[in-house]
């Protein structure tokens, strides 16, 4: 049997960067029309059974709900029979259960925050990361119905997963030789202290940045490094830059419509796998994927390794390319 | 965003001595010490601080029935509040408002309102005001996730948003309009989602953190002085206690309570203060002593004093502002 996952985070979109910056707003009932035209499309391009997250504000439930109404909904919705938290937690145990359920693919709508989340405990499952976030560089703004196809066509099979598929890289946080946490795209050494409103915005409290990946087109502080050197999701390295010294001026999207001008020296490349430490100077706090989260004490040492043990990442284009060839949209005559 | 030691210690004072007022006032009215009604604030500490630590003295705030936080958070003496719950002639009503009038036009507080929903267009007044004067001075309306259902509340959003009024939105959402969850009321789960409408920044923040609620206050704050309008700030937080002083609050499932209890705004400030070596546990101490002995001074304060005679009770009933009455 084909069946997909969704995760819908009802908490992305909607924190201090509306304010500090320009960033975007989703209202939780657009993450339900985005669920409705996911289901609508998977349910059309041959998926059996559909798993969806439980969430405080019934995005599964109001999504199935509206289908059954309008008498579109064919194949079997479930909502996941588990206790919510209102938190991360949800998140990750969600992901955890639709992998024991073996679904062909996994749906997460947020930010960066919830592909981070999904990260933290997916393994094997094929992985789009949609776009309802702020600033996001992981997920991509794609409409539900080319999700909800290219869902079809992995979970079905009708695709090459091999070449249509990547594993993703990660920052990996170690403090004494203790995984500590994950980033999936950038790690932001900073001289704040507290996590607060949790977002990251103020480039001035910047000591380095860490990242898997960086482009000029991102949004975010993996920037500070993307506009001076790319590193693609292909490439086997990341790289680090160390932020308000050196004799390097730039300009670089830190926030959405907020270009910032910031002084740096030039990056380090660091190759997959190998281990770089850090000997905090300061006290502060990691900001991940743009969540302040890891706090640290002056004298601390942390060690970093970028790797390839990153979500299983659809590419939806190639797959949808390799489905198209493999008469994934051919049906038999009525 | 630039947070001195002394700033958190300042903000810290304030939870605490909220949270002494509250504290003491739910015991007094167990005792029938104090007459009407009190809705506690208990729990909800970080909002009305974390806020009020971003305003300047001739800032405004407008408040709501449950509003003897926003009063400590801005400066309230909380001796004449006290005396307020008292009914008491020494009060800041004279002792004929009680709890849920409470002002002090000197400090800015332009009044805990027993009307839901009531705050919302005084705050756009006071903007206004403040507009017109070009005065400089912000207004933050506080107010609940129920009030967000009144006509008020849509038509000030519009006219603030419109005029690019100087306020500051706040809303404690803590769950609960009287008795009833907001999922039953609200067909959205933020408010700050409403704010779109109106072409203003709706952010949700953390009300239970006092320097999330801090951070989100300083940029609405200077963006309000800047002439850029207000901002709608959605804090998630929690009422612990009951809507009144006697309601069991029987309708709240017992985990949810557990599950806010381990998120209460004090000890999380606290755990901050120790752990970044601001103030040692002795310290902390001493500061709470020193609380406990101003709200205990504040109820011998209010116990002494006297009720307002007989021939006060048509004082102060109309103003003498307006000719016609003068």
């Amino acid at each position: 049997m084909s069946t997909i996952g969704i995760i819908a985070n009802p908490a992305s979109g909607k924190d201090i960067r509306r304010l500090v910056s320009h960033a975007t707003v989703v209202d939780n009932n657009e993450k339900v029309n985005i669920v409705k035209r996911i289901i609508l499309a998977a349910q059309g391009a041959g998926v059996e059974k559909i798993y969806i997250m439980p969430d405080t504000f019934l995005i599964g439930y109001k999504a199935k709900e509206d289908l059954i109404a309008s008498r579109e909904l064919n194949i079997p919705v479930e909502i996941l029979d588990m206790d919510i938290k209102g938190s991360i937690k949800d998140t990750i145990l969600a992901t955890e259960i639709m992998e024991k359920l073996v679904v062909g693919c996994i749906i997460a709508l947020g930010g960066d925050g919830t592909s981070r989340a999904v990260a933290k405990s997916i393994t094997c499952t094929p992985l789009i990361s949609v776009s309802t976030g702020t600033n996001n560089v992981y997920p991509e703004l794609l409409e539900g119905t080319v999700v909800g196809m290219a869902a079809a066509a992995i979970s079905t099979q009708t695709c090459d997963i091999g070449n249509t598929c990547r594993r993703d890289k990660r920052i990996e946080v170690y403090k004494e030789e203790v995984l500590m946490d994950i980033a999936l795209v950038d790690c932001v050494i900073s001289k704040q202290t507290y996590i607060g409103s949790k977002a990251i915005w103020k480039a001035e409290d910047i000591k380095k940045v860490i990242v898997s990946r960086a482009h000029p087109a991102s949004i975010g502080f993996s920037t500070i490094v993307g506009v001076k050197m790319l590193v693609g999701q292909d490439d086997d390295f990341g790289a680090s830059i160390d932020v308000n010294k050196g004799d390097n001026n730039l300009v670089a999207p830190i926030a959405a419509g907020t270009m910032k001008r910031i002084q740096v020296n030039e990056p380090i490349i660091h190759p997959l796998d190998e281990i770089f430490e850090m000997k905090m100077e300061y006290k502060g706090i990691m900001a991940l994927d743009g969540e302040r989260e890891l706090p640290f004490k002056e004298g601390e040492i942390f060690r970093f390794k970028i790797t390839r043990n990153g979500p299983f990442r659809v590419n939806i284009k190639s797959t949808l390319e390799s489905a198209q060839l493999n008469g994934f949209f051919m049906r038999n005559k009525a | 965003m630039d947070l001195t030691n002394d700033k958190i210690i300042q903000m810290y004072k304030t939870m605490k001595r909220i949270r002494e007022f509250e504290t003491n006032a739910s015991t007094l009215f167990a005792e029938g010490r104090i007459p009407g009604f009190v809705h506690l604030y208990i729990g909800e500490e970080a909002v009305a601080t974390g806020i009020c630590a971003g305003l300047n003295d001739d800032d405004y705030i407008t408040s709501t029935h449950r509003g003897h936080g926003h009063i400590v958070a801005k400066g309230g003496d909380t001796k004449y509040m006290m005396a307020e719950l008292y009914g008491k002639e020494t009060g800041y009503c004279k002792g004929k408002g009680g709890s849920m009038h409470i002002a002090d036009a000197t400090k800015g507080i332009l009044g805990a309102n027993g009307i839901v929903g009531a705050g919302h267009n005084i705050a756009v007044g006071a903007g206004l005001s403040a507009k017109y004067r070009k005065s400089g001075q912000v207004c933050a309306c506080f107010f609940g996730d129920g009030s967000t259902n009144q006509g008020t509340f849509h038509e000030s959003l519009n006219l603030a948003s419109v005029w690019k009024l100087p306020v500051v939105f706040v809303c404690e959402n803590n769950l609960y309009g009287i008795s009833m969850h907001q999922s039953r009321h609200q067909a959205i789960q933020d408010v700050a989602d409403r704010a779109v409408s109106y072409n203003i920044p709706g952010v949700v923040v953390d009300g239970n953190d006092i320097f999330a609620v801090y951070e989100a206050a300083v940029e609405a704050i200077a963006r309000a002085r800047n002439g850029q309008g207000p901002t709608l700030i959605e804090c998630k937080t929690y009422r612990q206690k009951g809507h009144f002083e006697g309601d069991p609050a029987n309708y709240k499932p017992s985990e949810e309570v557990l599950e806010w209890m381990s998120k209460d705004p004090i000890p999380r400030a606290v755990a901050y203060i120790l752990d970044n070596g601001i103030l040692n546990k002795e310290e902390l101490e001493r500061i709470d002593q020193e609380i406990i002995k101003e709200i205990e001074d504040a109820i011998k304060f209010a116990e002494e004093s006297p009720l307002p005679s007989l021939e006060s009770i048509v004082e102060d009933i109309y103003t003498d502002i307006v000719e016609e009455v003068r």
